[in-house]
């Protein structure tokens, strides 16, 4: 497994080691006891590649993605034809974790990355060259830097685009011919090399934010290659409480904060953000939060991810002001900088939430929340 | 001989072929079926040769409670297999379940719901364990696609863990000690002949516990008496109760529109062709027909997208294990390959329920094509539903049974055209040709008494109200239902909704139907233009306050519209946004909030002070719109907030006029539109308070001191705020301004100019002009 895994990734050190290190042992008793036909070029089985996503408690792989389950099965359906996947969804519905999860399980690694932005050119994607050689022998081989997309080609491995719709259109285009003929020439180059044909195995798993720049934009041609798979925020309410709840205690514990949060906060906490999310005031106030329309919606992201910091905060206030676990009153203090941002419309919007929807909920700490709403700034 | 237990899931396919093939190997004796037990006497009339989809339509009402419920059947209910292969098998067939109206039914509206739904945890600990969306995709994927030997065996091991430990509720337990007794029975009479009961299988395991246990002829260990012939009796319901049971024309939209506890299987059309051909033609069939509707709506779809959309489906059946595909392999096969947007809304088929607004168009033609749209027709020899009778009843009551030809006059003050009236507009909202109104009030607030009805075409009406007979038992219960199911219909539009509100009123159902309320409220809570929202509180409240004429003073209905438009304005108005000018329809929903606060308080959920808070917060925030800010200043005065929290009228005036002539006269229409007694009433009467300073005074002097310019420009907004004073107060405050400046007078003289504006410019223009002249040459300057 570590033959594969670039150095220096599994030391002590790293702050975050990717999927495949992570996960080595569970990817390993997959392989090992995978008897289902692979795709070409696959390291695991479709069905094995799913039990890794989904978790497969009795032969002891961990639950790593909170989802529909036929969502994962879309997707790997997916990246097994000649379509590209593309995630979408708003920020923070772990799209990125999803899709190296993917490329762990498919491709035995998610290293081959391509971070979209607006600076984003190119040579980033395909290929550079190193100037010194480049100078020194000309164009050949061994002048040439490949960046993720041709390393994914050449060697039959999946490739993560992140933030594809980030990109400048122009840029997002190349990847046109790359996805349809599955070959990159390089003109510099003759001979073999000229010519980079992708392997069994390659394919790309593209994400974009619905909130940045959508889709919208993105060309109908692109569009056409790829199938599209929305990730929402998880469903039901216990579901997110519980996976909250794991994450800010273990953050807290490195935090150095000692009492673990207060379930009840917790859950007004993760209960607002559902309602903020869904769109509040559109008849969400019996909590299901169902109804909620567009234009109710706050422009910040009100994701599981942010949930989780604003808990993450509030009980790092309560421990280290106070000595005692996070209040209602520190969730105010900590929304207005989550749910607000810099937007006053977003500022106004939750002030209009904890004055109008608030109150109507039972309970000593939505009360204890429906007090403590004058802290939130002006 | 001991009884064969078939526990089923109702609209199951494979569970129907099951039931067939167990019948042709066992050749039973007594085939017992869950179905209503009143029905027994009746089952020829199932039999006559009805085109399916049909229900047993039951209704009940006493003092206490009205409910109407479904026992839905198709043509792979294995119910209905059960029932006709039983006959020709040539046994004893019947029903066992206890009569819908039995209390054990209450909240019930779909016999044939999914038990297992109401005891959730076992089925998500099942679809967990095989990592499917909901337990429909389970369902699919351990029964309906794979091959049916075992099937029994697996059938069991799944219901005896669905049940499990699970307690179930006294109206299943009633249900189930009942079933029990009929199988006792059924057992005792046959003898020796094999005895076949079909139930939900939910119901099952326990069946088998009961049915072995206790009972003798005569009375039975569980309280059910036996009758003369040792069958159990049927309950009857109490003397002064109206129950009955009937067969109406079903179809397959209203059999996919159950939601949540009520729901059965959904997709009626794809297992229709599960069991007429099987999953792999009912895949290509879903396929084609979701291609078919979705080019017709000019979505587009191409060979490629096809081949992707087909490929798909099959790497997930064979990702998932399925034999063959299930209707989630092509659904989703579909929706990975046509998709190419974000989606804003989960696919419907992941979870259970029925279709939210937002769904993608194409999402939506998915779930249609699975739905289908066939509707069931009875056999001409059905006895007719009660609708029919009911109808006929009303009619000659209210004497308007003359005939397709006459039309009627009808005075709604009068109490019997009242009920004529209404009667004629729940026929109307049923659909149901006739007559057709062509006078009338338009809407709540329409002066108009009177409403006049000419003859329509009547082809198709008998049959329009055997369909009609679906709905309800009598012409209101009918009406109602039928107005509930439009609710649901509707886009949230606040036409729509007034249309449905008032057509509530004009049938007077409202106090009938506790779902139609609710969806009005909840339809009401997703409306997004403050104006029309406005208007349909105003004549709501108008309504509830005013209504001589309909009945619905005082009532519920429009009392539960009242309180959800006031919350729903408050939300919105605290978010508007927008540039100056004054928006008249905003400044009518804040009047109409004021109004309901004001003289409804009873019914809101918000209190008063809750109310005006947010009007203050409104009225200081910077960003609201101009008008809006005045409008909120003057709720939170008329609301009585105290005048120190919102500042004096006088100090805010200056405020607001330092940002300009326009935006004070937008500020000023939104205070008079609101409350121009509170702030100049006041004034008026505190004259002596030296230190108080009326708003008349201020606003003068602040105009006075506007330049020319500055007040040119501003003069439109300054007229459209004075034009909600009516004419006498506009006069009392001309007299107030004379006074101001020593002048006496009529001040009605002030108000209204005798000759054109126009030419008075036009003369003020002269005059300067001339005053110019003069005094470039010298000449000016003596007054």
């Amino acid at each position: 497994m570590t033959a594969q895994t670039p150095d220096g990734v599994s030391g002590p050190s790293v702050q975050r080691p990717p999927a495949e290190v992570r996960y080595a042992a569970e990817l390993d008793t997959l392989r090992a006891g995978d008897g289902d036909p692979r795709p070409p070029g696959w390291q695991l089985s479709l069905r094995a590649a799913r039990r890794f996503i989904i978790g497969d408690t009795d032969a002891g792989i961990s639950r790593k993605f909170v989802g529909n389950p036929s969502l994962v099965d879309r997707a790997l359906v997916t990246l097994a034809t000649n379509r590209g996947l593309m995630l979408v969804g708003e920020p923070g519905t772990a799209k990125s974790l999803l899709s190296e999860l993917i490329a762990a399980a498919v491709s035995g690694d998610s290293t081959l990355t391509v971070q979209g932005g607006a600076a984003t050119t190119e040579d980033q994607i395909k290929y550079g060259w190193n100037y010194a050689l480049l100078v020194a022998e000309g164009p050949s081989a061994r002048s040439l830097v490949p960046a993720p997309m041709l390393r994914g080609m050449a060697e039959g491995r999946l490739v993560r685009f992140e933030e594809i719709t980030r990109c400048p259109l122009e840029v997002q285009d190349s990847l046109l011919s790359l996805l349809s003929e599955r070959v990159v020439a390089i003109p510099e180059l003759t001979g073999p090399d000229g010519m980079v044909f992708a392997r069994q195995g390659f394919n790309v798993i593209a994400t974009a934010n619905t909130r940045d720049r959508g889709v919208n934009e993105m060309s109908a041609a692109l569009k056409r290659r790829f199938n599209f798979e929305t990730v929402f925020p998880i469903p039901d309410l216990d579901t997110e409480l519980a996976l909250v709840e794991a994450e800010v205690s273990t953050l807290l514990r490195r935090s150095g904060v000692e009492p673990p949060p207060d379930r009840d906060v917790l859950e007004v906490l993760v209960g607002t953000f559902r309602e903020l999310r869904a769109g509040a005031g559109a008849g969400g106030s019996d909590g299901s939060g169902g109804s909620g329309t567009g234009s109710d919606r706050p422009s910040a992201v009100m994701s599981t991810a942010e949930a989780v910091s604003v808990a993450h905060a509030v009980g790092v206030r309560g421990w280290f002001l106070r000595g005692e676990p996070g209040s209602a009153a520190d969730v105010v203090a900590c929304l207005a900088g989550t749910a607000a941002k810099d937007s006053p419309e977003d500022l106004a919007r939750l002030r209009r939430y904890l004055e109008q929807h608030v109150p109507r909920r039972r309970g000593p700490q939505w009360q204890a929340l429906y007090d403590a709403r004058h802290l939130l700034a002006d | 001989m001991s009884a064969v237990f078939l526990g089923v899931r109702h609209h199951s396919p494979a569970c129907a072929r099951l039931v067939e093939r167990t019948i042709e190997e066992l050749r039973p004796a007594h085939v017992l079926v869950e179905g209503p037990a009143d029905m027994n006497a009746r089952l020829d009339e199932l039999l006559l040769g009805h085109e399916l989809p049909v229900a047993v339509f039951s209704h009940y009402r006493d003092g206490q409670r009205a409910a109407t419920s479904w026992a839905p059947l198709c043509d792979y209910s294995p119910e209905w297999i059960a029932l006709r292969a039983g006959r020709a098998a040539g046994a004893e067939v019947r029903f066992i379940d206890l009569p819908a109206w039995h209390p054990a039914f209450a909240e019930r509206t779909n016999r044939y719901a999914d038990a297992e739904v109401r005891y959730a945890e076992a089925t998500e600990r099942l679809c967990r364990h095989f990592a499917v969306d909901s337990s429909d995709a389970l369902w699919d994927r351990l029964f309906e696609v794979e091959p049916d030997n075992g099937l029994a065996a697996r059938l069991d091991a799944y219901f005896a863990l669905v049940r499990g430990d699970a307690e179930a509720d006294s109206g299943d337990r009633a249900r189930e000690a009942y079933m029990a007794a009929w199988v006792r029975a059924a057992v005792a009479a046959a003898g020796e002949g094999p005895v076949l009961v079909v139930t939900g299988g939910f119901h099952q395991p326990a069946l088998r516990v009961l049915a072995s246990s206790g009972g003798d002829r005569g009375s039975d260990a569980h309280g059910w008496a036996l009758g003369a012939d040792g069958w159990p009796e049927v309950p009857a319901p109490p003397e002064e109760a109206q129950a009955g049971s009937f067969l109406v024309p079903y179809s397959f939209r209203q059999l996919d529109a159950f939601a949540g506890y009520q729901s059965g299987m959904p997709s009626p059309a794809y297992y229709q062709q599960v069991w007429e051909a099987g999953p792999r033609a009912a895949a290509d069939a879903l396929l084609r027909v979701v291609v078919e509707r979705l080019r017709a709506r000019k979505f587009p779809v191409s060979t490629a997208d096809l081949i992707a959309a087909r490929s798909l489906a099959e790497g997930l059946t064979a990702l998932r294990g399925h034999p063959r595909p299930a209707r989630i392999d092509v659904l989703d096969g579909l929706a990975g390959a046509l998709i190419t947007d974000d989606l804003d809304r989960p696919l419907p088929w992941t979870t259970r329920g029925t279709l939210t607004t937002g769904t993608h168009p194409a999402v939506v033609e998915m779930v249609a094509a699975c739905s289908g749209d066939r509707v069931g027709r009875l056999h001409p020899a059905t006895p007719a539903p009660p609708l029919v009778h009911d109808v006929a009843a009303q009619l000659g009551r209210l004497g308007l049974d003359g005939g397709g030809g006459s039309s009627y006059r009808l005075d709604l003050t009068d109490a019997a055209d009242l009920e004529r009236s209404r009667v004629l507009h729940r026929l109307r909202v049923l659909g149901i040709p006739g007559h057709g109104r062509t006078a009338g009030p338009e809407h709540g607030i329409d002066p108009v008494f009177t409403e006049r009805w000419e003859p329509r075409p009547s082809q198709g009406r008998e049959a329009a109200l055997v369909e009609a007979g679906a709905y309800g038992a009598s012409l209101a219960e009918a009406a109602a239902a039928a107005l509930t199911e439009r609710t649901q219909g509707v886009a949230a539009g606040a036409d729509a909704l007034a249309e449905v509100l008032f057509d509530a009123v004009l049938c007077g159902v409202g106090t009938l139907s506790e779902q139609l309320l609710t969806e009005l409220v909840a339809r009401t809570g997703e409306l997004k233009a403050v104006g029309p929202l406005g208007d349909v509180l105003a004549t709501t409240l108008g309504l509830w306050r005013h209504d001589r004429v309909f009945g619905v003073a005082r009532g519920p209905l429009l009392a539960a519209v009242i309180d959800g438009a006031t919350e729903r304005l408050l939300w919105l108005l605290e978010g508007a946004r927008g540039g100056p000018g004054v928006d008249l329809p905003r400044l009518r929903a804040v009047v109409a909030v004021r109004n309901a606060v004001l003289h409804a308080q009873e019914l809101l959920a918000v209190s008063r002070p809750t109310v005006a808070g947010i009007a203050l917060r409104i009225s200081r925030d910077a960003d609201a719109p101009i008008d809006l800010r005045g409008a909120a200043f003057g709720m939170h005065r008329a609301l009585g907030g105290s005048p120190g929290a919102s500042g004096d009228p006088a100090a805010a005036v200056r405020s607001v006029a330092a940002a300009g002539a326009d935006a004070l006269g937008d500020w000023l229409a939104g205070l008079f539109a609101l409350a121009r007694d509170e702030v100049t009433g006041e004034a008026e009467g505190g004259g002596d308070r030296s230190g108080a300073e009326s708003l008349v005074d201020v606003l003068d002097s602040v105009v006075c001191a506007l330049p020319d310019h500055d007040f040119l420009s501003g003069l439109p907004a300054l007229r459209q705020a004075f034009a909600f004073f009516p004419p006498r107060e506009r006069e009392r405050i001309a007299g107030q301004l004379l006074r101001r400046r020593g002048v006496r007078g009529s001040s009605r003289t002030l108000l209204r100019t005798t000759a054109d504006p126009l030419v008075i410019a036009r003369a003020g223009a002269l005059e300067r002009n001339v005053s110019r002249l003069l005094s470039r040459y010298g000449l000016g300057a003596a007054p």
